[in-house]
């Protein structure tokens, strides 16, 4: 537990949260890809997971809790659960939805019967998660922002 | 009586608290779309209050995060960022005001020196 923990945990809530508008964005942005890669896009989602117990950080704090920490040190590890260290994507996974058929027997793309496979992208379902996004973000940012007047504060007891 | 006497050390037991505290609810905030997360938080005046009643130095409490668990989200996330967002406003303005009022203690000690020099 370092002193700018809250900052570092709020700058990884960003990261986080920019990385999902970048795939949400991406996901828009390919409604209408036909091909790629021979296929229709498939639209991606990212999976976040807390940075805890199997991250290095989480290792660590687990080895100095079981002796060589100061007191201090110790008694904020000891929480019994792993400790807080922000948020990290796991991974960018594709959604298992499948393709949707449109009847459109003149695109050089259509199949025997005259269907073109298009992307499943919800453009309703998308915008709203960027909202989502975009709100998550700003409250990261708030968060930051109160962590350092916190920080001045503290600077300000020295004067 | 010392210079560090037990109101100055609870200042400080309580600012290290906050800032734990701090800590905690910008990770809640930070995981709050992050499927089956629970937040946590700590209880840090409790602690101190309970300590400093039994007598013990504010110096030698430590402070224990819990974990509330709650399901709010339909991913099994437990953070509900309105209510983490006040308390993070809220926590801000108790720290400030535990530094103004050791700033204002310093300020005490000052003027007594110099009065000496």
């Amino acid at each position: 537990m370092s002193f700018f923990d809250a900052i570092n945990i709020a700058a990884s809530g960003l990261t986080a949260e920019r990385t999902a508008m970048d795939v949400t964005t991406e996901n828009l942005a390919n409604a209408n890809t036909t091909n790629a890669n021979g296929q229709p896009y498939r639209p991606q989602a990212v999976e976040l997971q807390a940075v805890g117990s199997t991250s290095f950080a989480g290792q660590l704090n687990t080895a100095l809790a079981a002796g060589g920490a100061s007191p201090m040190a110790q008694s904020l590890m000891s929480g019994g659960s792993s400790p807080a260290g922000g948020v990290e994507v796991a991974q960018i996974v594709t959604e298992n939805v499948p393709a949707q058929l449109v009847y459109d027997p003149t695109s050089p793309q259509a199949n025997a019967q005259g269907y073109v496979a298009e992307p499943n992208v919800q453009p309703v379902t998308e915008m709203t998660n960027l909202i989502d996004e975009s709100n998550s973000y700003q409250a990261d940012v708030t968060a930051m922002q109160t962590a350092k007047t916190m920080y001045q504060s503290t600077l300000g007891v020295l004067k | 009586m010392g210079l560090l006497d037990s109101t100055q050390l609870a200042l400080e037991s309580a600012m290290s608290g906050s800032m734990l505290r701090q800590t905690l609810l910008t990770n809640d905030l930070a995981n709050a779309d992050t499927p089956n997360f629970q937040p946590q938080d700590v209880n840090f005046g409790q602690t101190l209050a309970q300590a400093m009643a039994s007598g013990n130095s504010p110096a030698n409490v430590s402070f224990t995060p819990y974990t509330q668990a709650q399901t709010v989200g339909a991913n099994g996330n437990g953070v509900s960022t309105d209510l983490t967002e006040s308390d993070i406003a809220e926590n801000a303005l108790l720290y400030q005001e535990l530094t103004q009022i050791t700033a204002a203690r310093e300020g005490i000690l000052k003027s007594a020196i110099s009065t000496v020099a």
